[in-house]
């Protein structure tokens, strides 16, 4: 069972590339469908919490779902098994790129790739405004995040803080 | 020493990290770049676009990489391990209570609140990185290419990434 935990989230984690977002639908496939561990109710609630909660979605679905599949246990096979092919991947990557990052070839890829990893962060940036329920009441709210942490380099540290602060404030009234 | 600084720096980075994926860019940008000097603004955007072709999520993509870059592999293990640490503590706790807690309404609010933070921190990572990704007129070129092809033509991030870097090779400078 724990290596059938394990061996099912490190093919989740092996064959998903370009975050959390394109994961949780092959996660639930596997979990819901294939394996019938959890039932589609329980995942969906998992998946809000591992929304809600800080650090990388699809660590946060993994550790959800192994606890509930095997308790202390299945949690860290499912963990592990996530995390395992990028940490290996990445190390190699790292230890290869040393070697070749002044290579010619390199370099002229990488005058590219930059400018696509813009494009990469500016479509969610217009996905996730939609869904976020921004409007013109709220916009200065974002707009003065992203001049105060883009422009002034303050710490998102503190915007979260206060940002949390404010909506506890808030729901008090 | 250092191993200690990058653990807790990526501790930090796990802790508030919140929204996943490209809302997480900003916060590594201000500890990595900003604060600790362990990658140029140039480096940070490379290891975006690696995280982006390697499998994984990008926070756990860039912690093994800078780890390793700075410490080796123990290094690149010990930040792997630093940043998900908190998921590992909040994750747990909430599994047992987030039935309950999700009705209160300042935890609602608080969610509600976030959502609309890490619209403001997607672009406060694209205004970092704007000025060191497109400077001429080749990057801005290819810029507007890749954004028309994943917005209205929905091309994923990998393959997008994949003919860039050819496109690079062929037509890029060195």
């Amino acid at each position: 069972m724990l290596f059938k935990i394990f061996f099912s989230f490190l093919k989740i984690g092996a064959f998903t590339i370009g975050g959390a977002y394109a994961m949780i639908p092959l996660i639930k496939k596997e979990v819901c469908e294939k394996q019938a561990w959890i039932t589609e109710e329980d995942f969906l609630d998992g998946l809000a919490a591992a929304q809600s909660c800080p650090g990388p979605i699809a660590v946060n679905i993994s550790i959800y779902t192994g606890f509930h599949v095997k308790g202390y246990p299945g949690l860290l096979m499912a963990v592990l098994g996530t995390i395992l092919p990028s940490t290996i991947s990445i190390l190699l990557i790292a230890m290869l790129f040393h070697r070749y990052a002044d290579q010619v070839l390199v370099r002229k890829a990488f005058s590219a790739l930059r400018p696509a990893v813009v494009a990469l962060i500016a479509v969610p940036l217009i996905d996730m405004a939609r869904k976020s329920g921004l409007n013109q009441k709220n916009a200065w709210f974002p707009f003065t995040i992203a001049l105060l942490v883009g422009a002034l380099t303050v710490s998102p540290v503190y915007v979260i803080l206060a940002t949390i602060a404010f909506a506890v404030w808030e729901a008090r009234r | 020493m250092i191993y200690l600084n990058m653990i807790f720096t990526f501790f930090k980075i796990g802790l508030f990290s919140f929204g996943g994926g490209y809302a997480i860019l900003a916060m590594i940008q201000q500890e990595v770049v900003i604060k600790n000097a362990w990658l140029t603004e140039a480096e940070f955007v490379q290891i975006v676009a690696i995280s982006q072709m390697t499998p994984g999520p990008i926070a756990i993509n860039a912690a093994t990489f800078i780890g390793y870059q700075k410490a080796g592999i123990l290094g690149g293990l010990l930040c792997t391990l630093g940043v998900i640490l908190p998921s590992l503590i909040i994750m747990l706790l909430i599994t047992v209570s987030y039935l309950k807690l999700r009705k209160q309404r300042w935890f609602q609010m608080i969610f509600k609140r976030l959502r609309l933070l890490s619209v403001g921190l997607i672009a406060a990572a694209l205004i970092m990185v704007l000025g060191h990704a497109v400077e001429n007129a080749f990057a801005v070129i290819v810029f507007a290419a890749c954004f028309i092809a994943t917005w209205r033509f929905k091309l994923n991030p990998f393959t997008m990434l994949i003919i860039s870097a050819v496109v690079g090779m062929i037509f890029g400078t060195a």
